[in-house]
Protein backbone atom coordinates (compact mmCIF):
# COMPACT_ATOMS: atom_id res chain seq x y z
CA UNK A 1 0.00 0.00 0.00
CA UNK A 2 1.32 3.39 -0.88
CA UNK A 3 0.80 4.88 2.48
CA UNK A 4 1.69 8.48 1.94
CA UNK A 5 -0.82 9.06 -0.78
CA UNK A 6 -3.84 10.12 1.09
CA UNK A 7 -4.61 13.69 0.80
CA UNK A 8 -3.72 16.33 -1.65
CA UNK A 9 -3.80 19.98 -1.10
CA UNK A 10 -3.29 21.25 -4.59
CA UNK A 11 -2.35 24.84 -4.90
CA UNK A 12 -2.22 26.66 -8.18
CA UNK A 13 0.59 29.16 -8.29
CA UNK A 14 0.48 29.88 -4.60
CA UNK A 15 2.70 27.63 -2.63
CA UNK A 16 3.00 29.13 0.81
CA UNK A 17 6.31 27.39 1.33
CA UNK A 18 8.24 29.31 -1.30
CA UNK A 19 6.26 32.45 -0.78
CA UNK A 20 5.47 32.93 -4.46
CA UNK A 21 2.07 34.42 -4.92
CA UNK A 22 -0.45 35.29 -2.28
CA UNK A 23 -1.56 32.58 0.06
CA UNK A 24 -5.24 32.99 0.59
CA UNK A 25 -5.82 34.32 4.04
CA UNK A 26 -9.14 32.65 4.27
CA UNK A 27 -8.54 29.01 4.80
CA UNK A 28 -11.15 27.11 2.95
CA UNK A 29 -12.99 24.59 5.00
CA UNK A 30 -15.05 21.87 3.49
CA UNK A 31 -18.70 22.53 4.08
CA UNK A 32 -19.29 21.13 7.47
CA UNK A 33 -22.39 19.15 7.73
CA UNK A 34 -24.79 18.23 10.41
CA UNK A 35 -26.40 15.05 9.50
CA UNK A 36 -28.61 12.84 11.42
CA UNK A 37 -26.64 10.28 13.33
CA UNK A 38 -28.26 6.95 13.39
CA UNK A 39 -26.23 5.71 16.29
CA UNK A 40 -22.98 3.98 16.51
CA UNK A 41 -23.95 0.42 15.95
CA UNK A 42 -21.92 -0.40 19.00
CA UNK A 43 -23.70 -3.03 20.90
CA UNK A 44 -22.92 -5.23 23.79
CA UNK A 45 -23.15 -8.89 24.42
CA UNK A 46 -26.54 -9.57 25.85
CA UNK A 47 -27.53 -13.18 26.00
CA UNK A 48 -25.95 -15.74 28.22
CA UNK A 49 -23.55 -17.96 26.37
CA UNK A 50 -23.89 -16.09 23.11
CA UNK A 51 -20.72 -14.44 21.96
CA UNK A 52 -21.32 -10.98 20.62
CA UNK A 53 -20.63 -10.41 16.97
CA UNK A 54 -17.46 -8.34 16.56
CA UNK A 55 -18.27 -4.68 16.83
CA UNK A 56 -17.47 -3.01 13.61
CA UNK A 57 -16.30 0.01 14.48
CA UNK A 58 -17.95 3.28 14.11
CA UNK A 59 -15.25 5.74 14.92
CA UNK A 60 -12.46 4.45 12.70
CA UNK A 61 -10.55 7.44 11.48
CA UNK A 62 -7.83 8.89 9.27
CA UNK A 63 -5.78 11.95 10.15
CA UNK A 64 -3.32 13.80 7.91
CA UNK A 65 -0.71 15.17 8.30
CA UNK A 66 0.85 13.39 11.26
CA UNK A 67 2.79 16.34 12.64
CA UNK A 68 2.26 20.08 12.52
CA UNK A 69 4.92 22.75 13.00
CA UNK A 70 3.88 26.39 13.09
CA UNK A 71 6.24 29.32 12.98
CA UNK A 72 4.02 31.47 15.10
CA UNK A 73 2.10 33.45 12.53
CA UNK A 74 0.58 31.25 9.90
CA UNK A 75 -1.95 28.52 10.45
CA UNK A 76 -2.50 25.25 8.69
CA UNK A 77 -5.06 22.55 8.09
CA UNK A 78 -5.47 18.99 9.25
CA UNK A 79 -7.76 16.55 7.48
CA UNK A 80 -9.93 14.14 9.46
CA UNK A 81 -11.79 11.42 7.60
CA UNK A 82 -14.39 8.95 8.82
CA UNK A 83 -13.17 5.62 7.45
CA UNK A 84 -15.67 3.58 9.44
CA UNK A 85 -18.85 2.11 8.02
CA UNK A 86 -21.22 4.18 10.16
CA UNK A 87 -21.66 7.89 10.73
CA UNK A 88 -19.64 9.07 13.69
CA UNK A 89 -19.25 12.19 15.76
CA UNK A 90 -15.65 13.14 16.42
CA UNK A 91 -14.33 15.48 19.03
CA UNK A 92 -11.09 17.34 18.49
CA UNK A 93 -9.17 18.58 21.51
CA UNK A 94 -5.70 19.59 22.64
CA UNK A 95 -3.89 17.46 25.18
CA UNK A 96 -0.65 17.86 27.02
CA UNK A 97 1.81 15.02 26.85
CA UNK A 98 5.30 14.78 28.26
CA UNK A 99 7.94 12.52 26.87
CA UNK A 100 9.42 10.01 29.28
CA UNK A 101 12.99 8.74 29.40
CA UNK A 102 11.67 5.52 27.86
CA UNK A 103 10.27 7.44 24.90
CA UNK A 104 6.64 7.14 25.96
CA UNK A 105 4.20 10.04 26.03
CA UNK A 106 2.60 10.59 29.43
CA UNK A 107 -0.73 12.29 29.48
CA UNK A 108 -0.79 15.32 31.77
CA UNK A 109 -4.02 16.67 33.25
CA UNK A 110 -4.68 20.26 32.29
CA UNK A 111 -4.48 21.53 35.87
CA UNK A 112 -1.00 20.04 36.17
CA UNK A 113 0.30 21.84 33.13
CA UNK A 114 3.42 23.96 33.57
CA UNK A 115 3.42 27.56 32.26
CA UNK A 116 4.92 26.64 28.86
CA UNK A 117 2.38 23.88 28.32
CA UNK A 118 -0.40 26.24 29.39
CA UNK A 119 0.92 28.80 26.91
CA UNK A 120 0.82 26.21 24.12
CA UNK A 121 -2.83 25.45 24.83
CA UNK A 122 -3.63 29.16 24.79
CA UNK A 123 -1.83 30.03 21.57
CA UNK A 124 -3.19 27.20 19.41
CA UNK A 125 -6.71 27.73 18.08
CA UNK A 126 -8.63 25.25 15.97
CA UNK A 127 -12.04 24.76 14.49
CA UNK A 128 -14.33 22.86 14.42
CA UNK A 129 -14.05 21.06 17.76
CA UNK A 130 -16.80 18.57 17.13
CA UNK A 131 -18.00 17.21 13.84
CA UNK A 132 -20.38 14.51 12.66
CA UNK A 133 -19.23 12.75 9.53
CA UNK A 134 -20.92 10.12 7.38
CA UNK A 135 -18.65 7.29 6.20
CA UNK A 136 -15.83 8.38 3.93
CA UNK A 137 -16.45 12.04 4.52
CA UNK A 138 -13.37 14.17 5.16
CA UNK A 139 -13.38 17.33 7.20
CA UNK A 140 -10.73 20.03 7.26
CA UNK A 141 -9.77 21.21 10.74
CA UNK A 142 -8.32 24.70 10.60
CA UNK A 143 -5.46 25.27 12.99
CA UNK A 144 -4.38 28.79 13.83
CA UNK A 145 -1.76 30.20 16.12
CA UNK A 146 -1.46 33.49 17.96
CA UNK A 147 1.72 34.12 19.88
CA UNK A 148 1.16 36.83 22.50
CA UNK A 149 3.64 39.68 22.60
CA UNK A 150 6.49 39.00 24.97
CA UNK A 151 6.28 35.21 24.77
CA UNK A 152 9.73 33.87 25.65
CA UNK A 153 11.45 32.16 22.76
CA UNK A 154 11.19 28.43 22.74
CA UNK A 155 9.19 25.53 21.50
CA UNK A 156 5.56 25.22 22.59
CA UNK A 157 3.70 22.00 22.01
CA UNK A 158 0.34 20.40 22.47
CA UNK A 159 -1.04 17.17 21.04
CA UNK A 160 -4.19 17.32 18.99
CA UNK A 161 -6.50 14.43 19.79
CA UNK A 162 -9.11 13.22 17.33
CA UNK A 163 -11.55 10.66 18.55
CA UNK A 164 -15.07 9.46 18.16
CA UNK A 165 -17.56 10.37 20.83
CA UNK A 166 -19.27 7.26 22.19
CA UNK A 167 -22.93 7.26 21.41
CA UNK A 168 -25.40 7.26 24.29
CA UNK A 169 -27.16 4.26 22.76
CA UNK A 170 -23.95 2.29 23.06
CA UNK A 171 -23.84 2.63 26.81
CA UNK A 172 -25.93 -0.17 28.26
CA UNK A 173 -28.69 -2.38 26.95
CA UNK A 174 -30.79 -1.73 30.02
CA UNK A 175 -33.88 -3.35 28.55
CA UNK A 176 -32.23 -6.72 28.21
CA UNK A 177 -32.09 -7.50 31.88
CA UNK A 178 -30.61 -10.85 32.70
CA UNK A 179 -32.38 -13.28 34.99
CA UNK A 180 -30.69 -13.43 38.37
CA UNK A 181 -28.11 -16.13 38.91
CA UNK A 182 -27.35 -16.58 35.25
CA UNK A 183 -23.82 -15.27 35.33
CA UNK A 184 -22.34 -12.07 34.04
CA UNK A 185 -21.56 -10.92 30.55
CA UNK A 186 -18.99 -8.29 29.89
CA UNK A 187 -18.82 -5.63 27.21
CA UNK A 188 -15.90 -3.25 27.03
CA UNK A 189 -16.11 -0.47 24.51
CA UNK A 190 -12.87 1.22 23.51
CA UNK A 191 -12.92 4.94 22.87
CA UNK A 192 -10.03 5.29 20.52
CA UNK A 193 -8.32 8.07 18.74
CA UNK A 194 -5.20 9.49 17.17
CA UNK A 195 -2.95 12.25 18.46
CA UNK A 196 -0.53 14.33 16.45
CA UNK A 197 1.85 16.94 17.85
CA UNK A 198 1.21 20.61 17.10
CA UNK A 199 4.44 22.50 17.64
CA UNK A 200 4.83 26.28 17.74
CA UNK A 201 8.34 27.65 17.45
CA UNK A 202 9.01 31.13 18.75
CA UNK A 203 12.37 32.71 18.01
CA UNK A 204 15.50 31.29 16.47
CA UNK A 205 15.89 27.82 17.93
CA UNK A 206 18.43 25.09 17.51
CA UNK A 207 19.10 21.59 18.75
CA UNK A 208 21.49 18.73 18.28
CA UNK A 209 21.26 15.05 19.05
CA UNK A 210 23.77 12.32 19.68
CA UNK A 211 23.42 8.57 19.49
CA UNK A 212 24.54 6.63 22.56
CA UNK A 213 25.01 2.96 23.27
CA UNK A 214 23.03 0.39 21.31
CA UNK A 215 21.96 -3.07 22.39
CA UNK A 216 19.47 -5.81 21.72
CA UNK A 217 17.28 -6.60 24.71
CA UNK A 218 14.27 -8.66 25.62
CA UNK A 219 10.92 -7.08 26.39
CA UNK A 220 7.87 -8.97 27.68
CA UNK A 221 6.60 -8.90 24.09
CA UNK A 222 9.77 -10.06 22.38
CA UNK A 223 13.19 -8.78 21.41
CA UNK A 224 13.86 -5.11 20.80
CA UNK A 225 16.67 -3.03 19.36
CA UNK A 226 17.56 -0.26 21.79
CA UNK A 227 19.75 2.80 21.77
CA UNK A 228 20.04 6.04 23.70
CA UNK A 229 19.40 9.33 22.01
CA UNK A 230 20.58 12.50 23.76
CA UNK A 231 19.53 16.02 22.87
CA UNK A 232 20.87 19.51 23.53
CA UNK A 233 19.47 22.89 22.58
CA UNK A 234 16.17 24.69 22.95
CA UNK A 235 13.90 22.73 20.67
CA UNK A 236 12.99 19.14 19.86
CA UNK A 237 14.78 16.97 17.35
CA UNK A 238 12.86 14.76 14.98
CA UNK A 239 13.84 12.41 12.24
CA UNK A 240 14.37 8.93 10.88
CA UNK A 241 16.66 6.18 12.09
CA UNK A 242 18.50 3.88 9.73
CA UNK A 243 20.64 1.00 10.95
CA UNK A 244 23.04 -0.47 8.43
CA UNK A 245 25.79 -3.07 8.52
CA UNK A 246 29.09 -1.79 7.12
CA UNK A 247 29.47 -3.10 3.58
CA UNK A 248 25.82 -3.99 3.19
CA UNK A 249 23.69 -1.56 1.21
CA UNK A 250 20.27 -2.69 2.38
CA UNK A 251 19.50 -1.22 5.83
CA UNK A 252 18.83 -3.71 8.59
CA UNK A 253 16.26 -1.49 10.23
CA UNK A 254 14.44 1.73 9.37
CA UNK A 255 12.29 3.61 11.87
CA UNK A 256 10.73 6.92 10.93
CA UNK A 257 9.40 9.70 13.06
CA UNK A 258 11.54 9.47 16.18
CA UNK A 259 11.44 12.62 18.31
CA UNK A 260 13.27 13.81 21.40
CA UNK A 261 11.19 16.54 22.97
CA UNK A 262 12.69 19.43 24.96
CA UNK A 263 11.40 18.12 28.29
CA UNK A 264 13.90 15.27 28.10
CA UNK A 265 17.65 15.58 27.59
CA UNK A 266 17.94 11.92 26.71
CA UNK A 267 15.59 9.11 25.83
CA UNK A 268 15.79 5.45 25.10
CA UNK A 269 14.59 4.34 21.69
CA UNK A 270 13.27 0.79 21.84
CA UNK A 271 12.12 -0.79 18.61
CA UNK A 272 10.50 -4.21 18.63
CA UNK A 273 12.07 -6.49 16.06
CA UNK A 274 11.49 -10.08 15.00
CA UNK A 275 13.86 -12.58 16.64
CA UNK A 276 15.66 -13.26 13.38
CA UNK A 277 16.42 -9.57 12.89
CA UNK A 278 17.45 -9.19 16.54
CA UNK A 279 20.16 -11.79 15.99
CA UNK A 280 21.29 -10.10 12.80
CA UNK A 281 21.54 -6.69 14.45
CA UNK A 282 24.19 -7.88 16.89
CA UNK A 283 27.68 -6.84 15.91
CA UNK A 284 29.03 -3.76 14.17
CA UNK A 285 26.42 -1.38 12.81
CA UNK A 286 26.14 2.20 11.67
CA UNK A 287 23.21 4.14 13.11
CA UNK A 288 22.18 7.27 11.27
CA UNK A 289 19.64 9.79 12.55
CA UNK A 290 18.47 12.08 9.77
CA UNK A 291 16.06 14.95 9.55
CA UNK A 292 12.69 14.38 7.99
CA UNK A 293 12.87 13.79 4.24
CA UNK A 294 10.40 16.64 3.82
CA UNK A 295 12.92 19.15 5.10
CA UNK A 296 15.92 17.76 3.27
CA UNK A 297 16.92 14.66 5.18
CA UNK A 298 20.20 16.06 6.52
CA UNK A 299 22.16 14.00 9.02
CA UNK A 300 21.57 14.92 12.65
CA UNK A 301 23.99 12.35 14.03
CA UNK A 302 25.72 9.25 12.87
CA UNK A 303 27.57 6.65 14.91
CA UNK A 304 29.31 3.29 14.61
CA UNK A 305 28.32 0.95 17.37
CA UNK A 306 28.93 -2.63 18.33
CA UNK A 307 25.52 -3.98 19.26
CA UNK A 308 25.59 -6.33 22.20
CA UNK B 1 -12.71 0.06 2.52
CA UNK B 2 -9.66 1.87 3.70
CA UNK B 3 -8.60 2.61 0.15
CA UNK B 4 -12.01 4.01 -0.61
CA UNK B 5 -11.66 6.27 2.39
CA UNK B 6 -8.41 7.62 1.07
CA UNK B 7 -9.91 8.37 -2.29
CA UNK B 8 -12.57 10.38 -0.64
CA UNK B 9 -9.96 12.22 1.36
CA UNK B 10 -8.37 13.25 -1.92
CA UNK B 11 -11.69 14.33 -3.31
CA UNK B 12 -12.52 16.31 -0.22
CA UNK B 13 -9.20 18.09 -0.18
CA UNK B 14 -9.52 18.72 -3.88
CA UNK B 15 -12.73 20.62 -3.18
CA UNK B 16 -10.79 22.79 -0.78
CA UNK B 17 -8.08 23.17 -3.40
CA UNK B 18 -10.59 24.27 -6.03
CA UNK B 19 -11.84 26.97 -3.75
CA UNK B 20 -8.26 28.02 -3.10
CA UNK B 21 -7.65 28.16 -6.81
CA UNK B 22 -10.63 30.42 -7.13
CA UNK B 23 -9.15 32.92 -4.75
CA UNK B 24 -5.73 32.56 -6.32
CA UNK B 25 -7.28 33.49 -9.65
CA UNK B 26 -8.05 36.91 -8.26
CA UNK B 27 -4.34 37.45 -7.86
CA UNK B 28 -4.13 38.01 -11.61
CA UNK B 29 -1.51 35.35 -12.04
CA UNK B 30 -1.08 34.20 -15.61
CA UNK B 31 0.89 31.11 -14.80
CA UNK B 32 -0.86 27.79 -14.77
CA UNK B 33 1.44 25.85 -12.50
CA UNK B 34 -0.22 23.41 -10.20
CA UNK B 35 1.36 21.91 -7.15
CA UNK B 36 0.18 19.04 -5.09
CA UNK B 37 1.20 18.35 -1.56
CA UNK B 38 0.89 14.82 -0.39
CA UNK B 39 0.25 14.70 3.32
CA UNK B 40 1.32 11.84 5.50
CA UNK B 41 -1.55 10.09 7.09
CA UNK B 42 -2.40 7.75 9.89
CA UNK B 43 -5.46 5.57 10.17
CA UNK B 44 -6.75 3.68 13.18
CA UNK B 45 -9.37 0.97 12.91
CA UNK B 46 -10.86 -1.21 15.62
CA UNK B 47 -11.30 -4.75 14.32
CA UNK B 48 -12.19 -6.66 17.47
CA UNK B 49 -13.27 -5.92 21.01
CA UNK B 50 -11.89 -7.09 24.30
CA UNK B 51 -14.36 -9.85 25.17
CA UNK B 52 -14.36 -11.78 28.41
CA UNK B 53 -17.60 -13.34 27.15
CA UNK B 54 -19.79 -14.90 29.85
CA UNK B 55 -18.70 -15.75 33.36
CA UNK B 56 -20.59 -17.54 36.11
CA UNK B 57 -19.19 -16.34 39.40
CA UNK B 58 -18.31 -18.61 42.27
CA UNK B 59 -18.33 -18.50 46.05
CA UNK B 60 -14.86 -16.93 46.19
CA UNK B 61 -13.40 -13.93 44.42
CA UNK B 62 -11.32 -14.74 41.38
CA UNK B 63 -10.01 -13.36 38.12
CA UNK B 64 -10.42 -13.96 34.42
CA UNK B 65 -7.51 -12.95 32.20
CA UNK B 66 -7.52 -12.48 28.45
CA UNK B 67 -4.00 -12.22 27.06
CA UNK B 68 -3.13 -9.81 24.26
CA UNK B 69 -3.06 -12.93 22.12
CA UNK B 70 -6.71 -13.59 22.98
CA UNK B 71 -6.24 -16.61 25.26
CA UNK B 72 -8.58 -16.69 28.25
CA UNK B 73 -7.51 -17.99 31.63
CA UNK B 74 -10.49 -18.70 33.84
CA UNK B 75 -9.92 -18.43 37.60
CA UNK B 76 -10.44 -21.42 39.84
CA UNK B 77 -13.92 -20.84 41.21
CA UNK B 78 -15.39 -19.52 37.96
CA UNK B 79 -17.10 -21.01 34.94
CA UNK B 80 -16.36 -19.27 31.64
CA UNK B 81 -18.30 -19.75 28.43
CA UNK B 82 -18.44 -18.04 25.06
CA UNK B 83 -15.56 -16.90 22.92
CA UNK B 84 -13.03 -14.52 24.44
CA UNK B 85 -11.03 -12.15 22.27
CA UNK B 86 -8.46 -9.42 22.79
CA UNK B 87 -9.19 -6.01 21.33
CA UNK B 88 -7.34 -5.42 18.09
CA UNK B 89 -6.50 -2.13 16.47
CA UNK B 90 -4.99 -1.78 13.02
CA UNK B 91 -2.80 1.22 12.35
CA UNK B 92 -1.73 2.28 8.87
CA UNK B 93 0.57 5.06 7.82
CA UNK B 94 4.03 5.79 6.48
CA UNK B 95 6.16 2.68 6.05
CA UNK B 96 8.62 2.56 8.93
CA UNK B 97 6.82 5.10 11.08
CA UNK B 98 6.97 4.55 14.83
CA UNK B 99 3.64 4.99 16.60
CA UNK B 100 3.37 5.24 20.38
CA UNK B 101 0.45 3.30 21.84
CA UNK B 102 -1.26 4.78 24.88
CA UNK B 103 -4.35 4.03 26.90
CA UNK B 104 -6.02 3.50 30.23
CA UNK B 105 -4.46 0.91 32.50
CA UNK B 106 -7.75 -0.04 34.13
CA UNK B 107 -11.47 0.24 33.57
CA UNK B 108 -14.52 0.04 35.85
CA UNK B 109 -17.53 -1.92 34.61
CA UNK B 110 -21.04 -1.24 35.79
CA UNK B 111 -23.60 -4.00 35.90
CA UNK B 112 -27.11 -3.70 34.49
CA UNK B 113 -28.50 -5.06 37.77
CA UNK B 114 -26.11 -3.14 40.00
CA UNK B 115 -22.62 -4.00 41.09
CA UNK B 116 -19.26 -3.07 39.62
CA UNK B 117 -16.12 -4.85 38.57
CA UNK B 118 -12.71 -3.61 37.61
CA UNK B 119 -10.42 -4.83 34.91
CA UNK B 120 -6.77 -4.05 34.41
CA UNK B 121 -5.70 -3.59 30.79
CA UNK B 122 -2.52 -4.71 29.09
CA UNK B 123 -1.16 -3.59 25.74
CA UNK B 124 0.78 -5.80 23.39
CA UNK B 125 3.40 -3.13 22.84
CA UNK B 126 4.27 0.40 23.91
CA UNK B 127 5.32 1.30 20.38
CA UNK B 128 4.77 -0.21 16.97
CA UNK B 129 6.83 0.28 13.85
CA UNK B 130 4.60 0.27 10.81
CA UNK B 131 5.46 -1.99 7.92
CA UNK B 132 4.38 -1.65 4.31
CA UNK B 133 0.96 -2.95 5.27
CA UNK B 134 0.77 -1.03 8.54
CA UNK B 135 0.77 -2.61 11.96
CA UNK B 136 -1.50 -3.54 14.81
CA UNK B 137 -1.66 -3.73 18.57
CA UNK B 138 -3.84 -5.69 20.94
CA UNK B 139 -5.38 -4.97 24.31
CA UNK B 140 -5.97 -7.72 26.84
CA UNK B 141 -6.87 -7.54 30.48
CA UNK B 142 -7.57 -9.16 33.80
CA UNK B 143 -11.07 -8.93 35.22
CA UNK B 144 -11.61 -9.04 38.97
CA UNK B 145 -14.75 -11.00 39.74
CA UNK B 146 -16.09 -10.74 43.27
CA UNK B 147 -17.44 -13.62 45.33
CA UNK B 148 -21.01 -14.22 44.16
CA UNK B 149 -20.69 -11.24 41.84
CA UNK B 150 -24.15 -9.87 41.03
CA UNK B 151 -25.24 -11.24 37.67
CA UNK B 152 -26.07 -8.94 34.80
CA UNK B 153 -24.57 -7.30 31.77
CA UNK B 154 -21.50 -5.35 32.71
CA UNK B 155 -20.23 -2.61 30.45
CA UNK B 156 -17.48 -0.05 30.54
CA UNK B 157 -15.40 2.12 28.26
CA UNK B 158 -11.67 2.66 28.08
CA UNK B 159 -9.49 5.11 26.19
CA UNK B 160 -6.88 4.07 23.63
CA UNK B 161 -4.77 6.37 21.48
CA UNK B 162 -2.25 5.93 18.70
CA UNK B 163 0.21 8.79 19.03
CA UNK B 164 2.62 10.22 16.54
CA UNK B 165 5.69 11.78 18.10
Amino acid sequence: MVSEISTMLAQAGCDHRDGVGPYPETIVGIVSMLRFVKGFGLFTAVALGVAAAPVHAAGDLLVAPTRVILDGSRGTEVVLNNIGSEPATYRISLEIKRMTAEGGLDEIAEDEANPAERAALDMIAFSPRRVTLPPNQPQVIRVGVRVPEGTPQGEYRAHMLFRAVPDAAAAAPAAAAKPAGEGVSIALTPIYGITIPVIVRVGDLGAEASIGEAWVGETPDGPAFNFDLARTGNRSVYGDIEVTRPGVAEPLLVARGIAVYPEVAKRNVSLRVPGELAAKLKGPVRIRYTEDREIGGGTIDEAERIVK
Amino acid sequence: MRKFGMKRAIVGAAIAALAMNASAAHAASATGTAKAKILRQITLTNTSDLQYATIISGATASTVAVSTGGTRTCGGSLTCTGTATAANFDVAGTDGAVVVVGGDSSVTLNGSLGGTMTSSLTYSSATITLGATGGSFQVGGTLNVGANQASGDYSGTFNVTANYQ
